[in-house]
């Protein structure tokens, strides 16, 4: 452990260093603006109106879509989902979109899981090892005294810890950005969870509500599990391909694909063991119907977790074995 | 800045952060799959009403079921809509709509019970000064929903008869219901008409739709501070020019002629 350590500062400042932090983050402080604004001018355009009017409205519309016969069924469970979901809140009279910088925080989180963390995840991680090979350092890190897979344990530790980076500066800094239009309030605001979807309805037995902001850890948690899926991944294939550029094409092929999946596979029912099925998982913390049937929050971790193992063996054995030198 | 304090300020920050997120993905693991430990939500009290009533101007809600959503409208206004822009116009006044809680399909008996169970319905209620509402449709007309099925099952008188006491008593619960939530608002029904005229053999279908129409005349009588709006003749020789392509809803115009005689009936 202890000859681990300066290893896994070397690496860290190797990252910090090719400054795609920076990019990350410079990214996000564009992007989350944009987004606030967005926002913003949705809710200034119905702002006379009543919150509670407005919620009624919304679920008056989705009860008529669910009596339209040419509306799929997956859509029409969805949607039933949804209108028992806004019913709770408008039952509890509770605001479930009050604009303020917690809540906004919470849906940012929220919609940037499938694609956009991993796409961050994804810059640090797709070069750390075929970067090394492409500029020729590799040959200087593995002509040191130090065991093979000593340096590629370096080399994952470092990426995890950048992982929880990356999720925690995207909550903080859509937090302090939003704020300056929504004000930064709601941190209590209560926000409900344990919905059960079985088969089109929900059971709202185990529905309990929470603080926000212990939503929103819990959500980042859950976030940072699938996040770390598509860093060993990553990694993987980061030891398996020469080229950075194409161990990047590779992930975002996979996610992409993923995720499109998601949204039409749910007759083809073995796409659910394939991981990027499964990387939405504050789907289960916000009640809303699992994109294939059958597919449960452990079904979910243990997926990710059995494609994360694979790919860290397989990244190990490759490592070690492989001629690096050429 | 140095290596050094790099490397200690990004390792400690990521570090603390890892827990931090090891710590939620725990906690929310534990809530997912054992949720009992949480305690309950404490129902907020309600809130006093913040928007004091004002006196000028409508605040409609509508209600009922497929001709108040506008279903068969092509731009989607329906005749509430086209009422509200009509009702501005002639008045000068302000107005609102403060929503439009039609379902298509809807039956009166399943209205009432909406409005019985349902306290955000009648929350909705109690802002408004005027109610539009249009039901008692799919109660006479039960088999028109299916989508082949014009003229399948044309109104049998002795059916006809049986379906029209049921659907005048919950016509009955319906407008009773209102009148308790919302005691002041004008209520406006809005009459039906027999969208299968032009049939022959269905023709005879406008008899049963007199007599829901005037008893319901009778039922809005007794309440006070409501009318009806009849629209039964717009759909007899103008037929074609008023319904869509469903045979069964009004096109856009026909919604147009609807909101014409609402206006008429509402505004000086």
């Amino acid at each position: 452990m202890l000859n681990l350590l300066p290893l896994i500062q070397n690496e860290t400042l190797k990252v910090w260093k090719k400054k795609r932090f920076y990019v990350i983050v410079l990214i996000l402080v564009v992007l989350i603006p944009i987004f606030t604004y967005a926002q913003m001018k949705m809710a200034q355009s119905s702002e006379d109106k009543d919150w509670r009017s407005k919620l009624l409205q919304q679920i008056t519309d989705y009860q008529n879509a669910l009596s339209s016969d040419r509306i799929p069924e997956e859509w029409k469970t969805q949607r039933r989902v949804m209108v028992q979901q806004l019913q709770y809140y408008l039952d509890h009279d509770v605001n479930p979109n009050s604009p303020n910088a917690v809540t906004f925080t919470r849906g940012f989180l929220d919609n940037s899981i499938t694609l956009f963390i991993p796409l961050m995840v994804l810059a640090i991680a797709s070069d750390l090892v075929s970067g090394e090979r492409t500029t020729g350092t590799i040959k200087m890190l593995l002509t040191r005294p130090v065991r093979r897979w000593k340096v590629l344990l370096s080399k994952a530790v470092t990426l995890t810890l950048y992982v929880s980076l990356i999720i925690v500066t995207t909550a903080v800094l859509s937090y302090l950005l939003s704020g300056i239009f929504f004000g930064y309030h709601g941190w209590n605001q209560p926000v409900f969870t344990g919905f059960q979807v079985q088969g089109s309805a929900v059971d709202s037995s185990q529905v309990h509500a929470v603080p926000q902001w212990l939503y929103i850890l819990m959500q980042s948690g859950l976030i940072w599990f699938s996040a770390m899926t598509v860093a060993l991944l990553a990694l993987m294939v980061s030891v398996l391909v020469r080229s950075t550029a194409a161990s990047i094409v590779t992930m975002m092929a996979a996610i992409i694909a993923g995720t499109i999946l998601a949204n039409m596979a749910s007759s083809w029912h073995s796409a659910k063991y394939l991981f990027a099925v499964n990387l939405e998982l504050t789907n289960y913390l916000k009640g809303t119907p699992p994109p294939i049937e059958g597919m449960t929050l452990p079904f979910s971790l243990l997926i990710l977790a059995a494609w994360s193992a694979v790919s860290l063996i397989v990244s190990f054995v490759v490592f070690t074995k492989q001629d690096m030198m050429n | 800045m140095s290596s050094r304090k790099v490397w200690l300020a990004v390792g400690l920050v990521s570090l603390v952060s890892t827990l931090l997120l090891l710590a939620g993905f725990g906690y929310a693991v534990r809530d997912l799959l054992a949720p009992g430990a949480s305690t309950p939500f404490r129902t907020a009290e309600p809130e006093p009403e913040t928007s004091p009533v004002p006196a000028e101007g409508y605040r409609i809600v509508a209600l009922g079921d497929s001709l108040t959503k506008g279903t068969g409208d092509a731009t989607g206004e329906g005749y509430v809509k086209q009422a509200a822009a009509l009702i501005e116009e002639a008045s000068g006044e302000q107005v609102e709509i403060i929503n439009n809680l039609a379902i298509g399909g809807m039956r009166a008996d399943q209205l009432a019970e909406r409005l019985q169970a349902d306290k955000s319905f009648a929350r909705a209620l109690t802002q408004a000064n005027l109610i539009l509402l249009s039901i008692g449709g799919n109660d006479l007309f039960q088999f028109a929903r299916t989508e082949t099925g014009s003229g399948a099952a044309a109104i049998e008188p002795e059916l006809a008869a049986k379906r029209l006491e049921e659907g005048l008593g919950r016509l009955s619960d319906v407008v009773e219901r209102i009148r308790e939530v919302n005691p002041d608002a004008k209520l406006v029904y809005i009459g039906l008409y027999n969208p299968f005229y032009d049939i022959p053999e269905l023709r005879g279908g406008s008899l049963a739709v007199q007599d829901w129409n005037r008893e319901a005349y009778r039922i809005l009588n007794e309440q006070g501070n409501a009318i009806l709006v009849p629209t039964s003749d717009l759909f007899e020789e103008t037929i074609a020019f008023h319904l869509s392509s469903d045979h069964f809803h009004p096109n856009h115009a026909g919604y147009g002629k609807i909101a014409e005689r609402l206006v008429q009936s509402l505004v000086p």
